[in-house]
C-alpha cells in the first residue's frame, strides 16, 4: 500500500483513461450488481423520499446492502481532485481592446467590478470601457462578456458609446484579449430598455452561448438623480469560424 | 461524469431487464430532488476505500484529496471507511454513519482526525445562499488533532477560537486572503501558513486545516463551490445628460441656469451694494 505523506501530496488523483471504463463494462455484466440497483433504488423512492430517516442508531457495518459486493469491484466514476492550495484554475484572458469598425469605435477596456450601490462599476473616462470581470471573457465557453461605458462624463464629455444604438444588427465587432488575441462578433441587436426593465440577468449570464453584451446609457436624463432613463444594450454573437472571422 | 452511482449501474440493470428493479427506477428519477456531496480525506497517513451503503465508491482515496461533487437523492446514506481494497465493508476503520442528505442541499463529507489524533467522520453543509455581487465566501473548517484556533488575515484575527470539527464563514470583497492560522488568542507563530487563500466572486471557498499538529503533518486543503453569484444591479453610464434623447430639456436647463447666475449676480451685487452702504453709515 502506498502510504503518503500529507506534506507531498500526489499529482491530482485518478485513475487511467481506461481504468473506469473497463471497470464499467465489468459492472454492467456483473450480476452482483443487478442486487445492488434493487436495494439503491429501494433507497432512492421508498426511504430516500418519505419523511421518515432510515434508523439513527449506529447500524452495523454489515447492513443488509453489503453482502452484494462480494463477486466484484462496482466502483462508480467519481471525479477525484488534490485539494491543496494553488490547484486554482487560471482565468481567461482579459478583454483590453473594443473596435466596432461600423462606427469608427476604437476603446480600451479596463477590468471593472461592482460600484458601492450595487451596480456595475464603470470607467469614469468615457473613452474607456470597462469589463465586468467577474463575468465571463471573450475565450470562456460560456456566458456573457459584459463590456460597459459611460455615455457622457463629467470628465471627458460625451463618449464613443454614444454612437452605439446607431450601430446595426449583422455590424462586425472585435474585442481584442490580453493574450492578443482578436474575438470577433456580430451584432445580433440593438436594444434601448427602461432601467427598471434593464434585463440584468440575461446581460450578465455566466452560462448559456457565449456572447458579448454592450452597455451604456441612452433616453431622457433625469437631472434630480443624475441619471439616464434607459440603458442601450447591444448583443453580438461570435463569429463562427470560416464566415468572416 | 455525475450521478453514476445511482444511473450509471441503473442503466446496466435495464438493459439487463432486471425487472424488479424496473418498477421502482422511474420513481427514483421522478422525485428530482437530489442533493450534491463531496467527500474529503483529511486522514494523514491513510489510503482508504469509501463504501456508500455497502459499495465501494472510492477506491484507493489518498490524504488530502477531495472527491465528487455526486448528484445523489436526498435520502440516508451507510458510508464507511475501510483500509484500501478491503473485501466488503464489514470491518470499517471509520464509520459507519448514517449521512442524511435533504433535497437541493450541497454537503461535504470529511473523514480526519478529531482533536485527540481519532479517526473521525463529519457531514458539513455547505452554504451556497447567494453572494452579493463582487463577493465571495469563505468557510474554514477545523478538521486536524490540535486545539483552538485563530485565523489571521493581514495579521488581524478574522475567526477567533475556532475548534475540531467546527466551521465558520464569512462573506468578502472578491480577491486573495493571507490567511495565517495560530493558537487561539495568539498571533504567532503561526500553526500553517502563511497562505494565499482566494476567496473568488460568486463562490463558496472551504478551506480545511487537516492533519494533526502532534506529528507535524498539519495541513491546508481547499473546495470550491461556484454557482452562489448575484447580477450588478444595473448598469449606470451616463453622468451628464449631453446624449440625452430629447433636446428640449436642454434649453430650458440652459435659462435656467443662466437665470440663476443672473440672479445670483444681482445678489451678489445688491449685497455689495448694500454693504457698502452699510460701510458709509
Amino acid at each position: 500500500m502506498n502510504h503518503l505523506v500529507p506534506g507531498g501530496r500526489p499529482a491530482p488523483a485518478g485513475r487511467p483513461p481506461g481504468a473506469a471504463t473497463a471497470r464499467r463494462r465489468v459492472r454492467s455484466t456483473c450480476a452482483a450488481a443487478l442486487a445492488v440497483v434493487a436495494l439503491l433504488g429501494a433507497c432512492g423512492t421508498s426511504e430516500g423520499t418519505a419523511s421518515a430517516p432510515a434508523p439513527s442508531a449506529t447500524a452495523p457495518a454489515a447492513t443488509p446492502t453489503a453482502s452484494p459486493p462480494a463477486a466484484g469491484p462496482a466502483v462508480p466514476d467519481v471525479p477525484v481532485q488534490d485539494a491543496g492550495l494553488g490547484s486554482v484554475p487560471a482565468a481567461a484572458p482579459a478583454p483590453v481592446r473594443l473596435v466596432v469598425p461600423d462606427l469608427g469605435l476604437d476603446m480600451p477596456i479596463d477590468a471593472v467590478g461592482v460600484a458601492e450601490d450595487g451596480t456595475m462599476e464603470i470607467p469614469q473616462d468615457a473613452d474607456r470601457a470597462g469589463w465586468y470581470r467577474f463575468g465571463p471573457s471573450p475565450a470562456d465557453p460560456a456566458g456573457a462578456t459584459v463590456v460597459a461605458a459611460h455615455v457622457d462624463s463629467w470628465t471627458t464629455g460625451i463618449g464613443p458609446f454614444s454612437e452605439l444604438r446607431e450601430v446595426s444588427p449583422g455590424a462586425r465587432v472585435e474585442v481584442t484579449t490580453a493574450d492578443g488575441v482578436v474575438h470577433a462578433y456580430t451584432v445580433r441587436e440593438v436594444a434601448q430598455v427602461p432601467k427598471q426593465d434593464a434585463p440584468v440577468e440575461q446581460w450578465f449570464d455566466r452560462e448559456g452561448s457565449p456572447r458579448l453584451v454592450l452597455v451604456t446609457c441612452g433616453g431622457a436624463f433625469d437631472r434630480e438623480v443624475g441619471h439616464y432613463a434607459d440603458n442601450v444594450a447591444v448583443t453580438a454573437d461570435p463569429v463562427v469560424d470560416g464566415a468572416g472571422g | 461524469m455525475r450521478a453514476r452511482l445511482l444511473t450509471g449501474t441503473a442503466a446496466g440493470a435495464l438493459a439487463l431487464g432486471l425487472l424488479t428493479s424496473i418498477a421502482a427506477l422511474p420513481a427514483t428519477a421522478a422525485t428530482g430532488s437530489t442533493a450534491k456531496l463531496s467527500v474529503l480525506h483529511g486522514v494523514p497517513d491513510l489510503t482508504v476505500d469509501v463504501w456508500v451503503n455497502g459499495e465501494r465508491t472510492l477506491d484507493d482515496f489518498t490524504p488530502g484529496t477531495l472527491a465528487g461533487p455526486l448528484d445523489l437523492p436526498a435520502g440516508t446514506y451507510t458510508v464507511a471507511i475501510t483500509a484500501a481494497d478491503a473485501a466488503d465493508a464489514s470491518s470499517p476503520a471509520i464509520g459507519p454513519v448514517d449521512l442524511t442528505l435533504e433535497g437541493g442541499g450541497n454537503y461535504t463529507a470529511v473523514a480526519h482526525l478529531d482533536g485527540s489524533g481519532t479517526p473521525t467522520a463529519t457531514l458539513f453543509t455547505n452554504d451556497t445562499a447567494p453572494t452579493a455581487a463582487g463577493q465571495g465566501r469563505l468557510t474554514v473548517r477545523h478538521v486536524a488533532a490540535a486545539p483552538a484556533v485563530d485565523v489571521l488575515a493581514g495579521g488581524q484575527p478574522v475567526i477567533s477560537n475556532l475548534t475540531n470539527p467546527n466551521e465558520k464563514s464569512l462573506d468578502l470583497p472578491a480577491g486573495t486572503v493571507q490567511a495565517t492560522v495560530v493558537a487561539a488568542g495568539t498571533t504567532e507563530p503561526a500553526v500553517l501558513g502563511p497562505a494565499d487563500v482566494p476567496v473568488t466572486e460568486g463562490a463558496l471557498t472551504v478551506v480545511y486545516a487537516w492533519g494533526s499538529l502532534e506529528a507535524g503533518n498539519l495541513a491546508l486543503a481547499t473546495q470550491t463551490v461556484t454557482g452562489l453569484h448575484s447580477n450588478p444591479s444595473g448598469v449606470q453610464a451616463g453622468q451628464v445628460g449631453l446624449a440625452a434623447d430629447e433636446s428640449s430639456p436642454v434649453l430650458p436647463v440652459a435659462l435656467t441656469m443662466l437665470v440663476v447666475a443672473g440672479v445670483t449676480g444681482l445678489a451678489v451685487a445688491g449685497r455689495q451694494v448694500a454693504r457698502r452702504a452699510t460701510v458709509r453709515r
